[in-house]
């Protein structure tokens, strides 16, 4: 284990390590731009300079290799003025168009010129100009002003989503980031992380594109249901002090854009495209009010309903849904878990035109909880041919269950989140909470158990399924 | 002619260039004798011993390069004759292509089996026709006559030569950026380390020397090392092919042999300046060598020791001679548009910085110049140099400071007075 000094002090490294990941990893922060963690080393953004004791000139830190006994100066007078320099270089042909851009207040570009350079631009020619709205795909922008050619999107689509969907063409500064082909990057289902690595705002999403400045976001950590892989992921929704009266409620609450939270090991910094859309699932218009019958009832009086259906039935058969958090499935299977047969339902199947599973995260399971629901009540398959001949009574929790194929004449009691035609079905129909409302765990398909805490409130009038399950045990009624 | 002949030792004739002709010059003699006779190491010590530096600008000596790839590592290694001539003002590589393809292939052949190369290839400029056909019709009659291929000479050794065309990118001519593009890619220069002897073409072990470096490689293992230091200077053996243009009444390639004295060549060999002028300033080596004034030159000898001292370099082998006369602003002009032109874009300080240096230059000329816009692109040459993959940011700034250091008052002129000194003229001695 070689030993450097960083700025003078002593510090171990890796053999093969660059000075730049022995200087993060103990905490010495040297900037950078077109390095990342998890891309190969491009070493063109030249801000990463340090200097080597003893030498009168700065060097790139990131393709400069450990040796036995190095002196780095992370901040000596020429690499101060290095940086600087760089600086003035990279925001030479950038329009600085800071108020109207998306990455204003998370863009790098932004915090090292007032962390490194912090002074007006000394060149008096015109900059050059270059597209500013073109679609690199049907959901990423590009703004090539903006963007500083650091290529870690390029890097990413080889290296990576290995889609090779993004290219550099024409040279000098009329360099221009492109899509290989037209369209080239709508097949890339990981396309969207590029908006993440992404050090300025070259690169936005259009389903973010001047919804909100990030400052009034806060990022709620979260777990993707989109599949068995569980990404953890970050749902970014208004903090509290910023749900305005003046701004239509849908948006104070909904979730303005999702990210990867980055844990190793699962899925990395990058999460697929289909987890940026979380929203497309849990905006869906929520069924809010109990039924009986397809009638709209109290809610107490829907439990009421239910509860005598359970308790009558002779052979009850309960759907639980993967959907369901640990928490909500033990809670089944503690409070009704004796009087049911229990199956686990796919809430989630793989839709036309989605990718089913490929080797580098998305997972064939569309659910996030198999593992947790297989755990508890073992896998037992939810087809209806193999239910007990004399059921009488279904208890459906969750999506994805067709109606028609219960056995006929039983009883459904059915609890689901979102407004669909089988809610008036169900001999009683009581609406339940979803994931961004409750706080809740996860077990992946790999046995990872991932926490989720709760993004915004429940609406009046659901409840959590774990309430209802200890409602519908309980020998009186427990107001919603 | 000045000094001693290594490669223009023959006449030039319509059939000069083919094997016939070659093989009459005791072409592949040299081969045919190392192969039988030699051992790799022989090769590489006498390359070695005889100091041969490489003649494309950077003068590295040839047989440190070649020390440095393993011959016992087990991969494949590659060799590959770097004929992307590019740098202003130098066309010397063209006149062995065109005359000497077979000399070249020859040389190739052998420093192949000096590194166990089984493929070399000849990275050649895209827009060099002649020279290209000249090349490829080398390769073929050398396949036929069982030079090149499976066998060589009815010995185990076997080795393929590939001629593959450039598109026109001047940063291409630097050997990692060559690599690149002759891998298929987009020519980009690549970090060091790896270096590419350790880890080049497709990531094997790659030696890249210059068309005229390769070139010498049979005269020095046919006649010895010590016979390639009878020619040139003690630290600088050898010759050097020089193409001079500019104001020059007899432009072209001429060989010089090193130490040969400077004013000597441009006033007698090349007969003196168009229209006799005076010689004003003179680019020794392709533009990106830093320019000499008249007086400068005065009392230099043509090699890298004199050259250095009098604060400028061999470079390529590219002289451009400026008579008196001539508007030193619209020159840089020139020059930066070509360093923005071909800038590829990589780093950083390149990108912005040739194409700022371009457009304060071209502020000037039109008239609209200000007080500082010398010290800008003095700054921006500073801010340049050393800081990018490869040296063409260097080489930009080189340019620049070369010709602000010593022409400074005619750039001072055209910003107080939104007007040439010199009438902005680059042609001089063509009306008179």
């Amino acid at each position: 284990m070689p030993e450097i000094f960083i700025d003078g002090h002593p510090v171990q490294a890796e053999p093969g390590q660059s000075v730049l990941q022995v200087a993060l990893a103990n905490g010495f922060y040297i900037p950078y731009f077109c390095w990342h963690p998890a891309l190969s080393v491009a070493g063109n953004c030249r801000i990463c300079c340090v200097q080597v004791e003893g030498r009168s000139w700065a060097e790139i830190s990131c393709n400069l290799p450990v040796t036995e006994g190095m002196r780095i100066l992370t901040d000596s007078d020429v690499v101060r003025e290095q940086r600087r320099a760089t600086l003035q270089f990279i925001t030479l042909n950038h329009p600085v168009d800071c108020g109207i851009c998306d990455k204003a207040g998370e863009c790098t570009l932004q915090d090292y010129h007032y962390a490194y350079n912090g002074r007006p631009s000394i060149s008096l020619e015109p900059k050059v100009r270059a597209d500013k709205f073109h679609a690199l795909s049907g959901r990423i922008l590009l703004d090539n002003e903006r963007c500083i050619l650091c290529s870690r999107c390029v890097r990413f689509t080889r290296e990576k989503s290995k889609s090779h969907a993004l290219g550099i063409k024409r040279r000098g500064d009329e360099s221009l980031l492109r899509a290989a082909e037209d369209h080239a990057l709508d097949t890339d289902w990981y396309s969207d992380n590029i908006i993440d690595i992404c050090p300025v705002g070259a690169l936005l999403s259009r389903s973010f594109l001047y919804k909100a400045r990030v400052w009034y976001l806060q990022p709620v950590p979260s777990v993707c249901p989109g599949c068995a892989r569980g990404c953890a992921v970050d749902l970014w929704v208004r903090k509290p002090q910023w749900r305005l009266k003046s701004l239509a409620a849908k948006q104070n609450t909904s979730i303005m854009r999702v990210t990867p939270h980055g844990t190793p090991g699962i899925d990395g910094p990058w999460i697929c495209n289909k987890g940026r859309d979380l929203a497309r699932i849990f905006e869906r218009p929520r069924a809010l009010q109990a039924l009986r019958k397809g009638q709209p009832v109290e809610y107490g009086v829907a439990v009421v309903a239910a509860r005598k259906l359970v308790a009558d039935a002779k052979r009850a058969v309960a759907l639980v849904s993967n959907w369901g958090s640990n928490e909500q499935l033990t809670a089944f299977r503690d409070r009704l878990g004796t009087r049911f047969t229990v199956y686990i339902k796919h809430d989630h199947m793989p839709q036309s035109g989605e990718p089913v599973e490929d080797d580098f995260l998305i997972r064939a399971d569309k659910n996030p909880n198999t593992a947790g629901a297989v755990a508890l009540f073992g896998a037992r398959s939810d087809r209806a041919a193999e239910f007990p001949a004399d059921t009488d009574l279904v208890l459906v929790w969750g999506e994805g269950c067709d109606f028609t194929r219960l056995p006929r004449g039983v009883k459904i009691v059915f609890l689901n989140a979102y407004l669909q035609p089988e809610n008036g079905h169900a001999d009683v129909f009581l609406p339940v909470t979803i994931q961004m409302e409750r706080p809740g765990h996860y077990t992946n398909g790999d046995g990872v158990v991932q926490a989720f805490v709760a993004a915004v409130a429940p609406p009046p009038g659901v409840a959590d399924a774990a309430t209802l399950f200890a409602a519908l045990a309980a020998s009186e009624v427990i107001p919603a | 002619m000045p000094g001693k002949q290594l490669l223009m030792t023959f006449p030039v004739t319509a059939t000069s260039h083919t094997l016939d002709d070659y093989r009459c010059r005791d072409g592949y003699a040299t081969l045919e004798r190392v192969l039988r006779q030699q051992t790799c190491e022989d090769v590489t010590r006498e390359v070695t011993a005889a100091g041969l530096l490489g003649h494309g600008g950077a003068a590295f000596p040839a047989g440190r390069k070649w020390s440095v790839v393993n011959l016992n590592d087990g991969q494949p290694h590659y060799l590959c004759a770097n004929a992307d001539e590019g740098e202003p003002g130098t066309f010397k590589d063209r006149w062995i292509l065109e005359n000497a393809p077979h000399r070249l292939l020859e040389s190739m052949l052998i420093a192949a089996y000096a590194l166990q190369v089984r493929h070399c290839f000849v990275y050649i400029r895209g827009e060099f026709d002649l020279p290209y056909r000249r090349l490829a019709a080398a390769i073929e009659e050398a396949y036929a006559a069982g030079y090149c291929g499976e066998r060589i000479l009815g010995t185990d050794f076997a080795c393929d030569i590939v001629a593959y065309r450039g598109a026109g990118s001047y940063v291409c001519g630097e050997a990692s950026g060559l690599l690149s593009s002759l891998e298929g890619k987009r020519g980009y220069p690549r970090n060091r380390p790896p270096r590419l002897t350790v880890q080049g073409l497709y990531r094997r072990p790659t030696v890249v020397n210059n068309v005229e470096t390769l070139a010498n490689v049979t005269g020095i293992v046919a006649n010895g090392a010590d016979w390639y230091r009878s020619f040139g200077t003690p630290k600088s053996p050898g010759t050097q092919l020089v193409s001079i243009s500019g104001h020059i009444a007899r432009p072209g390639v001429y060989e010089v042999e090193y130490g040969y004295p400077l004013t000597k060549f441009v006033y007698e060999d090349c007969g003196g300046l168009t229209g006799a002028a005076a010689l004003k300033a003179l680019i020794p080596g392709g533009i990106s060598t830093k320019v000499l004034t008249g007086a400068e030159c005065e009392g230099v000898t043509y090699d890298h020791q004199s050259l250095a001292a009098a604060g400028s370099s061999v470079g390529s082998g590219g002289m451009i001679a400026i008579a008196e006369g001539t508007c030193m602003v619209r020159l840089l002009q020139v020059m930066l548009r070509f360093y923005h032109h071909e800038s590829c874009g990589q780093c950083t300080p390149c990108r912005e910085g040739t194409g700022w240096m371009h457009r304060i230059i071209d502020r000037i000329v039109a008239g609209r110049g200000r007080p500082g816009d010398v010290e800008s692109l003095l700054e921006i040459s500073r801010r340049n140099d050393g800081t990018t993959i490869c040296g063409m940011g260097d080489a930009a700034g080189y340019a620049t400071v070369g010709i602000l250091a010593k022409f400074r008052d005619e750039f001072d002129y055209w910003i107080e007075h939104g007007r040439s000194r010199l009438m902005g003229k680059l042609e001089v001695g063509i009306d008179a």
